[in-house]
């Protein structure tokens, strides 16, 4: 090709394709939420002089005009690849790959975010837990089990629990970390599976002292095919998907969950959300800040609170058998100051149940 | 609006290109002026007005120098023009760090101002004084068109973070220039060169930089990663810029001149500022270092001009302490090297003066980049294990590995080595057919690359941009 030639291609060319994506994403329509990033993308924003003085409207329209961008999961996927395997890197926005399983590094370790969830948990059990049976126990991230083998960087395990052990007053530690393994989590998602955690269940039941409440019980799996994790999404790259299973029985069947944020009742495993952002949402509607689970199969009048992140919603249900109501706090989402106007805490048993990656971050606990 | 944006590539710049080539050309100057300033609006929309004032104050003083030219009136004009257009940069950038000193000195507790820095004040107030001085001198003629003047100021590629393009470089340019395929396929060329280098080196390693501080457990293998890494992330950050802006200039028919000619393989301090920034420097040496008297004045008199030049240039790139300590620095640096060690480094093999060259130029890099001078010791300490880090770690060994690749990237693209084997393979005419082929390939190649980099929505911020 001669230079005269290479030259008008180049022009061209170059011309041609800002030119065609400027059309496409005029002409294509804006699409609402981003499945594989479990978030709303940003939409057209309203301009007024104000939002142009202050400079917020060109913040939004760049984000806008970045969320809305022709083939943006295609490009999203051109970036990872890129990053794996043209530049070697370990990591793509700190989400990593071990064999089929996707993490996502946690890393620095917070210290001082640990004695606060520590000083927090304290404060709740002197406020409103003087009579109950208190518990407490840590759910492993899944960079437990791989981060240090492989090179990752990771927070200090040990250190978390010698923390929490040295700073919590008063509340039994109830160690689950020896009852799971990588295995034991979603390969494309942050939790659990519910169907592999029995151990932990019959730890924290046998040291509750609720075990025997538990002994016949027996459960029938269902499985719900393609989930894609929060990780999956994150990660950008083709993959294959998680089944999401779990476990039920009559009682778990029968029970009802009372949403205190709406004031709806739904069943344990709420199928309506099969059709959301994050099918993990199944278990326990989600992420929602004070829910009640009745047991009108219930051969016990005791009661249960969870102190709770996401990780409460999947082996909550496991605890129905035994109890007759179980309460379940999520502290992300509502001011623990405002509890007693909707729990009436006497002598429940009660157990802070946390991931590390929520006590890494405790200021989210409010 | 960064150039390393959806919005700027996929919507203001094909908005641009059409606009500006479908009007017939005495409309083209016009068009520019008024893509730049809506460039401008977008980031600074009150200060676009500071910035039309301070053209506008140019443009009069250039009519009134010129009309006085021989006349005492002549020079009190120019003197006007630049106290007008220094005390605007020095108020919008320097009020606070004087207020702040003034108040440690005195132990005062005068209340900040804290006014927001306009984007760009910095190069565009030296493009301002440039014109005057060399219409002062007689080195350009007066433009007596406002719109042409104004459209050399705010013309967005260059507006707000250079070249410092003088006014002299693009006088012809701004009456009568010529649009051609090889010139717009030149532009487009570099321009995606320099997104490549932005995105996928700078941006990268910039991610590292940023990791490195926020780490716990950093170690003197990081020290020296960090050191290194930040080294070739301001390069690649601030050349890709210069990059982008001359690209699109030449796709608009402007010929700006070269901001950088491969730095790091200089082999004494003084090279290595004929090969960084090389507009500023020359701006400095052009309008301050030789009115002082340049070299042909005694030992220290040319000390003087030396610590006055970079004190400035120091001071120039932010209201901060480290700054000044910078720009001292290389004062110090420069003066030795002029007293005796230049000689000396012309003599060594090139290998050990360029390791001299390095080195220093990571340790000025560490003092820039800290936030204090506090921490610009701890950094500089931690290269030698002073202050009690382990040699090495796990977290050290995971960012080598993960930022390998891309180091090694950046150091052969901070030489000339791929620019010298294109060159030397374009000599051959096979060669050079094949090339041109492969060229638009690669072009679009890197464009889907940055774009799926940019749609990620990945670390994207311009240093310069606070200067």
């Amino acid at each position: 090709m001669s230079d005269k030639i290479k030259n008008i291609v180049v022009s061209v060319v170059f011309i041609f394709i800002i030119t065609f994506f400027f059309i496409l994403s005029i002409i294509t329509d804006d699409v609402e939420l981003s499945y594989s990033e479990r978030r709303n993308l940003a939409q057209l924003p309203q301009v007024s002089w104000d939002t142009v003085l202050d400079g917020t409207f060109a913040k939004k329209f760049n984000q806008y005009v970045v969320d809305q961008f022709p083939f943006r999961e295609e490009f999203r996927n051109v970036k990872a690849n890129i990053h794996f395997n043209l530049f070697r890197q370990k990591d793509n926005n700190d989400v990593y790959v071990v064999g089929d399983n996707i993490l996502k590094i946690e890393y620095p370790f917070n210290e001082n975010s640990i004695i606060r969830a520590a000083k927090k948990f304290n404060d709740l059990q002197d406020k409103y837990l003087k009579d109950a049976n208190v518990y407490y126990s840590i759910v492993p991230d899944k960079n437990y089990f791989v981060a240090k083998q492989y090179g990752y960087p990771s927070i200090d395990y040990e250190k978390v629990v010698s923390i929490m052990n040295d700073n919590i007053t008063d509340m039994e530690y109830i160690d689950i970390f020896d009852c799971l393994e990588l295995e034991d989590y979603y390969k494309t998602d942050t939790h659990w599976s519910q169907d592999k955690i029995q151990d932990v269940v019959n730890k924290i039941a046998t040291q509750m002292n609720f075990s025997d409440r538990l002994q016949n019980v027996v459960y029938e799996e269902k499985q719900i095919p393609n989930f894609y994790g929060v990780y999956y999404g994150q990660l950008a790259l083709k993959g294959k998907p998680d089944t999401l299973k779990y476990l039920t029985n009559t009682t778990i069947q029968n029970a009802s969950v009372l949403n205190y944020e709406d004031n709806t009742t739904t069943k344990v495993y709420n199928m309506d959300k099969l059709e959301a952002i994050d099918k993990y949402d199944v278990f326990l509607s989600g992420a929602v800040s004070l829910l009640k689970i009745s047991n009108p199969n219930a051969t016990t009048d005791k009661e249960l609170i969870i102190f709770r992140d996401s990780f409460g919603s999947s082996i909550a249900p496991l605890f129905i058998d035994a109890y007759s109501t179980i309460t379940l706090v999520d502290i992300r989402y509502i001011n623990s100051n405002l509890l007693d106007q909707y729990i009436d805490f006497k002598d429940q048993d009660v157990l802070f149940l946390y991931s590390t990656l929520v006590l890494n971050n405790s200021v989210m606990l409010k | 609006m960064l150039f390393s944006s959806i919005d700027f590539l996929y919507y203001f710049l094909p908005c641009v290109i059409i606009l500006y080539f479908i009007v017939p050309n005495k409309f083209k100057n016009f068009i520019l002026l008024l893509t730049s300033l809506f460039f401008y609006f977008v980031g600074e929309p009150i200060y676009v007005l500071l910035m039309l004032g301070t053209i506008f104050s140019a443009y009069v003083h250039g009519i009134l120098i010129d009309k006085y030219r021989g006349t005492k009136l002549s020079k009190i004009f120019l003197i006007s023009s630049i106290v007008i257009t220094v005390s605007l940069l020095g108020f919008f950038k320097y009020t606070d760090f004087f207020i702040t000193n003034i108040n440690e000195i005195f132990n005062s507790s005068i209340a900040l101002l804290k006014i927001a820095l306009p984007i760009g004040i910095s190069f565009y107030s030296f493009q301002v004084i440039s014109y005057t001085i060399d219409v002062y001198r007689g080195n350009a003629k007066v433009q007596k068109n406002f719109l042409n003047l104004a459209t050399y100021v705010a013309l967005f590629p260059q507006l707000i973070a250079g070249p410092i393009v003088r006014y002299t470089s693009v006088e012809e340019d701004l009456e009568s220039r010529k649009h051609t395929f090889e010139g717009f396929a030149q532009g487009a060329t570099r321009f995606v060169i320099g997104l490549a280098k932005k995105i996928l080196i700078a941006n990268v390693l910039g991610e590292m930089c940023q990791d490195f501080r926020l780490c716990d457990d950093k170690t003197v293998l990081f020290y020296w990663l960090y050191g290194i890494a930040f080294c070739l992330h301001i390069y690649f950050d601030f050349s890709a810029y210069s990059d982008m802006a001359i690209g699109l200039g030449r796709m608009f028919g402007f010929k700006f001149p070269e901001n950088f000619n491969y730095p790091y393989i200089s082999k004494s301090i003084t090279e290595f500022w004929r090969r960084w920034h090389i507009s500023l420097s020359t701006w400095f040496r052009d309008y301050v270092y030789i009115p002082l008297g340049g070299n042909r004045v005694g030992k220290w008199k040319l000390y003087r001009n030396i610590l006055i030049v970079w004190l400035l240039t120091g001071f120039w790139h932010g209201a901060d302490w480290t700054f000044i300590v910078w720009g001292l620095f290389f004062a110090i640096l420069l003066m030795i090297e002029k007293a005796f060690l230049g000689k000396f480094l012309e003599k060594l093999p090139s290998i050990i003066s360029r390791f001299y060259l390095l080195f220093l130029v990571m340790i000025s890099f560490i003092i820039f980049n800290a936030d204090g001078m506090g921490q610009a010791i701890q950094d500089i300490k931690g290269l030698f294990g002073a202050n009690g880090v382990p040699l090495i770690n796990d977290i050290t060994l995971y960012y080598l590995q993960s930022y390998l690749v891309v180091i090694i990237i950046a150091i052969i693209g901070a030489t000339p080595f791929i620019k010298n084997a294109v060159l030397k393979l374009k000599e051959n005419e096979k060669m050079r057919k094949v090339i041109n082929v492969l060229e638009p390939i690669v072009i679009v190649l890197i464009i889907v690359a940055t774009t799926a980099y940019l749609v990620d929505g990945s670390f994207n911020p311009f240093l310069y941009f606070r200067f």
